[in-house]
């Protein structure tokens, strides 16, 4: 009876496997159309909280530096989104009536299934940093 | 010849890609955390596990290789090499592996599930002990006589991480299959806490500020197999660890890892580099001509 070649085998699914994997990872780095998510909302209680650093303005320096090394690539250096990335402006008046807390959850949270990442392993200091620089890229 | 000819093309590509970025990593080594690769985003890192062995055994350096990338914000999926140095034995090319890790919720939540699936075609040689699963590894034995035991195993992990204030609490418990040997399937798992140092980011750039530093502890080790389930005769470690992002593109860590049980080595260094290439999916897209 012949001898199954399990070694041989496996060696052929281990290729194949990686091989689907670097063709999906092609594939699905593409996000060629975007619309905005009208299901991307904040939970009420989220909503409302506070930034606890709103009373310390100068610490928006931090976030500003945070921004630049997070957010930057998505959004652009003042804020006013990437066309070609699909990204939020972050000047509009429709961004800007946000509250803090929905600011903070987005951050948080992200929209994974639109391309925004969940920043959530930073600090929460750091977070709330961003949403304080975040308020003074509001337009004139 | 041939390493030249691939790598120094690939550095200068890398090289060139390079923009800014902040590699803030996780600090653990051996246990996963739900946090993902951001989209599009490429680490490679280089690493080493160093054993400071028993009297009797001898000193070995593991280096491995990974490259990870993001294919979307829930699915991260990695390649590495690896290879093992044994002193007054030999040097050896130990295999590769692949792996996927895919988070299913898209939302924050107290514990944060993710799945993992690796496929691993190394030898019995192979000494990084990413993980630790059913009995200890055979440190004893010549690299010429291990390098000949195939190892074709696929793993299956499931992670649980929580963020709790700045605190990072993760849990991997881990399920083995060798197809290459009769051994069962075997179980591991490890436990990670974590913290960064500075928890507000300063206005200024700098290097040595706490805001770069992140601090923890990782326990892992073996629990044997189906042929044999419990501690008995695992390796089992508790480590220290360390990472320092260090630039804006790079990060290094540092774990010592001590011995818990007879099984294990006395301490386990490991050292660790990871650069990171942002966007590094929409630019190779560039340079194939794709419009941006």
């Amino acid at each position: 009876m012949k001898r199954v070649k399990w070694g041989w085998i496996w060696r052929r699914v281990g290729w194949t496997m990686l091989a689907l994997c670097l063709l999906a990872a092609v594939c699905l780095a593409q996000n060629p159309t975007y619309q905005q998510d009208a299901t991307w909302h904040a939970p009420a209680d989220a909503a409302s909280r506070p930034n606890p650093l709103s009373t310390k303005p100068q610490t928006a320096a931090g976030g500003r530096k945070l921004f630049i090394r997070n957010c930057v690539e998505c959004h652009g250096k003042d804020g006013t989104g990437i066309e070609t990335k699909h990204s939020a402006d972050l000047q509009l008046p429709v961004v800007q009536q946000q509250s803090d807390g929905v600011f903070f959850w987005k951050i948080t949270n992200g929209n994974t299934g639109r391309g925004m990442p969940s920043f959530s392993k930073m600090p929460e200091l750091q977070r709330w940093q961003i949403v304080l620089y975040i308020r003074t890229l509001k337009q004139p | 010849m041939l390493t030249s000819k691939f790598v120094h093309p690939f550095l200068i590509i890398v090289l060139f890609l390079a923009t800014r970025g902040f590699a803030q990593e996780s600090p653990f080594f051996v246990t996963y955390n739900h946090h993902m690769e951001e989209p599009g985003n490429l680490d490679i890192e280089v690493s080493t596990t160093n054993d400071i062995p028993k009297s009797g055994q001898r000193f070995y350096i593991a280096p491995y290789t990974e490259f990870e990338y993001g294919v979307t914000a829930q699915w991260t999926t990695e390649f590495y090499l690896e290879g093992q140095s044994t002193w007054a034995d030999s040097t050896v090319f130990t295999g590769w592996r692949v792996e996927n890790r895919y988070k299913p919720l898209k939302r924050e939540h107290w514990i944060n599930p993710v799945l993992y699936l690796e496929y691993e075609n190394l030898n019995e040689a192979s000494r990084i002990q990413k993980e630790e699963e059913g009995e200890a590894p055979d440190v004893s034995s010549p690299n010429a006589l291990l390098t000949s035991e195939a190892v074709h195993e696929l793993e299956t992990k499931l992670i649980l991480s929580s963020d709790y204030h700045d605190w990072n609490i993760a849990e991997n418990f881990l399920m083995t299959k060798n197809f290459a040997e009769r051994e069962g399937y075997e179980f591991g798992y490890s436990f990670g806490v974590a913290r960064p140092l500075g928890t507000l980011a300063s206005g200024a750039d700098c290097r040595f500020c706490r805001e770069n530093f992140i601090a923890g502890v990782e326990i892992y080790g073996g629990l044997g197999s189906t042929l044999g389930f419990g501690l008995h005769d695992t390796a089992r470690y508790i480590a220290p660890v360390l990472s320092w992002a260090v630039s804006e593109n790079s990060t290094l860590r540092f774990s010592p890892g001590f011995g818990l049980s007879q099984q294990s080595s006395p301490v386990l260094l490991r050292f660790g580099y990871t650069y990171e290439v942002q966007n590094f999916g929409s630019k190779i897209s560039k340079l194939f001509g794709r419009k941006q």
